[in-house]
C-alpha cells in the first residue's frame, strides 16, 4: 500500500537521535533547534535528491506540461517538507508524495477547467521526442492526455506506476469499484479516440 | 484488469512518454519557499475561520495605523478642488508645523515605524510596511534585492517569504498585492487586510529572478497592475486578475494606477533629454492612450481617482523641484508647487507620495542637507509633520498605495 504513517507529537519526540542528544548537551535548546532543522534539511534534501527525477515523470504524466509538473511536484515536496517530522515510515514517502500529486491535479484541473475547456482543441504538449516510438505511442499518449482528470490519474497510476485497483483506490480516496469504472471508462474513451491505424479492436480487446 | 493489447499500447506509451525525462528542477529552496506558502495559507484559513465565528475581524495592526476609508464620498459628489492660483512654494522651514502623520512613516535609522498613534521599533529597516491580519508585512531591501517578510503584532519577524518586487497596497487600505520568486517563476498575490484566504496567486511563466515582477497598484477591487522587466531592461505592463496576466499595451512602464477609475498612468517614452508619459484605460485592455505629456512623470493617483501628481520628468538624482497636481482625466495642471531653494542649494522631492486623504499628500523633500516629510494641500496649504528622525536620513513614506 502506499499510504503513510504517521504519528504524533514533535520532531524530539520521533527523532532523538544520538546526533540530537549530544547537541543539546554541548550546545543547549536553542543550538539543538537549528540542528534539529538542519537535520530535518539534510534528510530531505537526500530524499530530494534521490527521487526527484522519477516523480517528476509521474507528475509530468499527470499534468501533461512541464510547468505543470514542476509545480505540481513542488507542492508535493512542500506538503511532504511540513510534514517531515511526523513521518514514521519512510519507505512510503513516494506513495505519499504521488498521492498528493494525483488529489491537487484533480482539484488543479476542477478549478481551472473553464480556462482548459477553451484550449481543447490545442493539442496538447507533446513532451518528449522518443526515437524508438513508432508513432503510435505518441499518437496514444496525446489522447490520455484528453481524458477527464480522475481517468487519467487512474490510467497513469495502473499503467506508469503499476499500483493494483485496491492501491489506486487508496490513493485517490475511492472504492475499489470506482476505480474500475474509471479505468473502463477511460479505456474506453481511448478506443474512441484513437485513430483507425492503432486498431485496437482488432488487436483482441473484443475477445476479453 | 488482465492485460490487453489496448492496455499494453498504453503501458508502453506511458514508459516511453516518461522514460526520456531526467529532470530535477527543484532546489530545497524553491521547497522551503511553496512549504512556507502554504503555512501562511494554512494559518490565513483558520484565521478566517475564527474570524468568522466571532463575526468581528479587526486587525491590531490596522487599529493602531487607523487607514481611515480614503474615499467614503463617491467622486460625484465631492466639491470640487479650491482654484489655487500661482504656483505655491514649499518652504519645509517656515511652513506651519504638524505634530503628528497622516500617514505612516519609516525612520530608517531608528528603525521605527511613526504612526498617528505613535512610533514603533522595527527589527529591520523595512522599505515599505503595512497592516496585515493580526501584524504587519513589509519589504526589506539588500542592495536592491527585496524581500518579503510577515511580522507580529509586536512586529518581531514572524515568516521570511522569497525575493520580492515590491508590495502595494488599496487606496482604501483593505486590500494589498506583491510579488514573490519561488525558486522557479515569478508569481504575484492578492490578499485583504482583515481577513479571508490570500485569493489570488497569478503565476508568470518559469524565469529567472532577474526578469522581476514588480507591483504597480490596483486598478480595480481584483485587479493589480504589475510591470515585468525581462532582464534586459525592456519592460512589460500587465493586469492580473485572479486568472492569467494580461499583457496591457499603451505605456512603456507603468507607474501608478487607480482603482476608482480604472486608470493607469505610466511612462510612453525615456531619452536622454527627458521622458513622455500617458494616462490608459486599464481596464479595457487595449491601452487606449486618454492623454500624454511630456512635461511630467505620472507618480500617484488620489483616492479617488480624480488628480495625479506629476514630477518634472527631467527630475534630477536629487528629485524634482516641482510638484504637479493634475486633473486626472484631462491632464490640466490644478496645482503646482515648487520648493523654495537658496542659492546653489539643493532641492528635491521623492517620488514616493503617499495622499491622507483625497485632497491632501505627503511627501518627503530634501532641502539642502536636509530631509523634511511635508503635507501639501489641494487648497494650497503646507505643513511640515514636526516628527525628529533619529539620524540623518529623515523620514519617508512607509506605504505604496
Amino acid at each position: 500500500m502506499v499510504s503513510m504513517t504517521l504519528i504524533e507529537g514533535g520532531p524530539e519526540k520521533q527523532m532523538g537521535s544520538q546526533n540530537q542528544r549530544s547537541d543539546r548537551t554541548a550546545h543547549g535548546t536553542a543550538d539543538g533547534t537549528a540542528d534539529s532543522r538542519a537535520d530535518k534539511d539534510a534528510d530531505f534534501s537526500a530524499y530530494m535528491s534521490a527521487r526527484q527525477a522519477a516523480l517528476y515523470r509521474t507528475a509530468y504524466l499527470l499534468a501533461g506540461d512541464h510547468a505543470g509538473a514542476e509545480d505540481l511536484l513542488q507542492n508535493a515536496f512542500a506538503k511532504l517538507y511540513l510534514s517531515w517530522d511526523r513521518v514514521r515510515d519512510r519507505e512510503a514517502l513516494d506513495g505519499y508524495v504521488r498521492r498528493i500529486m494525483v488529489n491537487e491535479n484533480n482539484s488543479l484541473w476542477r478549478r481551472a477547467w473553464k480556462r482548459r475547456e477553451h484550449s481543447t482543441d490545442v493539442l496538447p504538449e507533446t513532451g518528449t521526442v522518443d526515437t524508438y516510438d513508432d508513432g503510435m505511442g505518441g499518437a496514444l499518449w496525446s489522447f490520455v492526455q484528453t481524458l477527464p482528470p480522475k481517468q487519467r490519474s487512474v490510467i497513469v497510476l495502473r499503467y506508469y506506476e503499476q499500483l493494483s485497483e485496491a492501491e489506486i483506490a487508496d490513493v485517490l480516496g475511492v472504492s475499489v469499484g470506482t476505480v474500475k469504472s474509471q479505468a473502463s471508462r477511460a479505456l474506453a474513451g481511448l478506443r474512441a479516440r484513437a485513430p483507425r491505424s492503432l486498431h485496437p479492436h482488432e488487436s483482441g480487446d473484443d475477445a476479453r | 484488469m488482465s492485460p490487453t493489447p489496448l492496455e499494453d499500447q498504453v503501458h508502453d506509451a506511458l514508459h516511453r512518454t516518461a522514460a526520456p525525462l531526467h529532470r530535477a528542477p527543484l532546489t530545497v529552496t524553491d521547497v522551503r519557499t511553496r512549504a512556507r506558502r502554504i503555512r501562511r495559507r494554512r494559518a490565513a484559513a483558520a484565521g478566517a475561520a475564527v474570524a468568522a465565528v466571532l463575526a468581528v475581524a479587526v486587525p491590531v495592526g490596522v487599529g493602531m495605523v487607523n487607514p481611515a476609508p480614503r474615499s467614503d464620498v463617491p467622486p460625484a459628489t465631492q466639491p470640487p478642488a479650491p482654484a489655487v492660483t500661482g504656483t505655491v512654494r514649499i518652504d519645509p522651514r517656515s511652513a506651519e508645523v504638524v505634530d503628528s502623520t497622516p500617514v505612516p512613516l519609516v525612520d530608517v535609522d531608528g528603525p521605527s515605524l511613526i504612526t498617528s498613534d505613535g512610533t514603533l521599533t522595527l527589527p529591520e529597516v523595512f522599505d515599505t510596511l503595512t497592516p496585515y491580519r493580526d501584524g504587519w508585512v513589509g519589504v526589506t531591501m539588500d542592495e536592491g534585492r527585496g524581500t518579503l517578510e510577515f511580522l507580529t503584532a509586536d512586529l518581531e519577524v514572524e515568516d521570511r517569504g522569497g525575493p520580492t518586487g515590491g508590495l502595494v497596497v488599496s487606496p482604501d487600505g483593505t486590500r494589498v498585492a506583491w510579488s514573490e520568486y519561488t525558486g522557479s517563476r515569478w508569481e504575484v498575490a492578492m490578499a485583504e487586510v482583515g481577513g479571508g484566504v490570500e485569493w489570488t496567486y497569478l503565476r508568470f511563466p518559469p524565469g529567472p529572478e532577474d526578469q522581476r515582477v514588480e507591483p504597480v497598484g490596483f486598478v480595480s477591487e481584483v485587479e493589480v497592475v504589475v510591470r515585468q522587466n525581462d532582464g534586459t531592461g525592456r519592460v512589460t505592463d500587465f493586469v492580473a486578475d485572479g486568472d492569467t496576466p494580461v499583457e496591457l499595451p499603451g505605456l512603456m512602464q507603468a507607474e501608478a494606477a487607480s482603482p476608482a477609475t480604472g486608470a493607469v498612468a505610466g511612462v510612453t517614452r525615456s531619452t536622454v533629454e527627458g521622458s513622455c508619459s500617458a494616462v490608459v484605460d486599464g481596464r479595457a485592455g487595449n491601452g487606449r492612450v486618454m492623454w500624454d505629456t511630456c512635461d511630467y512623470t505620472l507618480t500617484s493617483f488620489s483616492p479617488d481617482g480624480r488628480h495625479l501628481v506629476g514630477l518634472v520628468a527631467s527630475g534630477g538624482e536629487y528629485g524634482s523641484p516641482t510638484l504637479a497636481v493634475l486633473d486626472a482625466a484631462t491632464g490640466e495642471p490644478v496645482v503646482d508647487f515648487e520648493v523654495a531653494a537658496g542659492r546653489r542649494q539643493i532641492v528635491g522631492i521623492d517620488d514616493r507620495i503617499a495622499w491622507a486623504d483625497d485632497g491632501t499628500l505627503v511627501v518627503r523633500v530634501m532641502h539642502g542637507e536636509d530631509y523634511y516629510v511635508v503635507q501639501l494641500g489641494l487648497d494650497g496649504t503646507v505643513q511640515r509633520v514636526g516628527i525628529a528622525s533619529a539620524g540623518a536620513s529623515g523620514l519617508s513614506v512607509a506605504e505604496v498605495r
